[in-house]
């Protein structure tokens, strides 16, 4: 199932739980032009890590977010590459599955359930990224 | 002296001739203990807009009105306006994020992460992980080939100058199959490009590569370039880039061809 076909499931079911923050600092992609993100907003959403891909050409967290409806949502949010960020001390590891969690990212430009991912905040305080 | 010693001196200095010979091609390479130390990871300093010297406009290779000056004749300038404008869209593709084609030279040396520079006598590895894109560079005294073909990083041969790798690059495709570009403001050369590359040392942590382009069709006079590296930290590790392993890019049904999506979601052909 490509991307587009993923995300295309839901789209702005879940856009009542996000926060809009302005000026915030865009997420660098090395790889690709990153286009389909609208790097002028950033949105929070909170949910539970169902995994994180650390591979090439980017790492992908997927997160499983509640959709108000008593379901939840998939999202799909794209950071940099695992040799980029593996040199900067982020592991396979450091989004657990199962963990909860609330992600900064940056949304898509077609409101499907994705984005560029910012920062994040786990339950017990740790963050990730760029949070402050 | 006899007949027979004579012969004998004779067959020997043949020897000595044939060796001096191979001594003279073995003596063209700077040997290892002359070249000079390149080891480590390095990084491109500055970003991705290929010729920062030429650049107007505010921000990156992305960024709404940033432009290159390269010397186009009008037909090319032409060529770049137009993939400018679709940069200012969002919706000019880089071939690279289909995760197929090379880099190729001169864009080899405009990447982002880490490269290292493997140095030996009869040759010189530019190795990028991002790609991962490799280029080398024949320092055995050997000629382009009369017949070279036109890839994507093209042929190249060098030699020392002291501290300064000095080589030359043919046989380039440039933007002939539409599949290579410079950097991602759209900026292009023709199938005619070639260059001689300085690459050297500057400081103990800096080393510069000056490109001198010049490309018969393209542009008007030679073009020439300066992109310096930043040694990084002692035991940096650099890792495979597999760009397929994850690449979500989608694929379309009946071509088999990788698609690159632009703002909208859909793809951009």
């Amino acid at each position: 199932m490509t991307l587009v076909n993923r995300l295309g499931i839901a789209m702005l079911a879940v856009a009542a739980l996000t926060v809009i923050i302005p000026n915030a600092v865009p997420t660098a992609l090395a790889h690709h032009s990153g286009v389909e993100f609208d790097t002028s907003k950033v949105v929070e959403i909170t949910g539970t890590i169902k995994e994180f891909q650390f591979k090439n050409p980017h790492t992908w967290i997927q997160v499983m977010v509640p959709n108000g409806k008593g379901g939840t949502v998939e999202w799909s949010l794209e950071w940099g590459s695992p040799n980029s960020l593996g040199r900067q001390g982020v592991r396979p590891t450091t989004f657990p599955v199962g963990a909860k969690a609330t992600l900064r990212i940056n949304p898509m430009r077609t409101g499907a359930p994705g984005g560029a991912f910012v920062g994040a905040k786990f339950e017990d305080g740790k963050t990730v990224g760029q949070w402050n | 002296m006899t007949r027979n010693l004579r012969t004998v001196l004779g067959m020997c200095a043949g020897l000595l001739l044939m060796l001096g010979l191979s001594y003279g091609q073995v003596a063209f390479l700077t040997p290892f203990d002359k070249l000079p130390d390149w080891s480590g990871a390095w990084s491109m300093t500055g970003g991705t807009v290929f010729d920062r010297a030429s650049q107007t406009g505010q921000g990156g290779a992305l960024a709404t009105g940033v432009r290159e000056h390269p010397p186009y004749n009008a037909e090319w300038e032409a060529k770049y306006q137009k993939n400018l404008a679709l940069r200012d869209q969002a919706r000019f593709p880089d071939v690279v994020t289909n995760c197929g084609v090379p880099a190729g030279f001169p864009r080899m040396f405009n990447l982002p992460d880490p490269y290292e520079f493997a140095v030996r006598p009869e040759e010189v590895w530019i190795l990028a992980e991002n790609g991962p894109n490799v280029m080398r560079i024949y320092t055995d005294g050997r000629k382009h080939l009369e017949d070279q073909w036109e890839t994507y990083t093209g042929d190249s041969v060098g030699h020392w100058e002291a501290d300064t790798l000095v080589f030359t690059t043919i046989a380039l495709k440039g933007s002939r199959d539409g599949d290579s570009i410079l950097d991602r403001t759209g900026l292009i050369l023709s199938d005619k490009a070639h260059a001689t590359t300085r690459m050297r040392k500057t400081n103990a942590t800096t080393i510069e590569v000056q490109m001198t382009i010049e490309d018969s069709k393209a542009l008007t006079k030679p073009w020439v370039v300066t992109k310096q590296f930043q040694k990084m930290a002692a035991g940096t590790r650099l890792y495979d880039y597999g760009c397929a392993e994850n690449n979500r890019n989608p694929v379309d049904e009946k071509t088999g061809e990788t698609l690159t999506l632009g703002p909208d979601g859909k793809p951009l052909k």
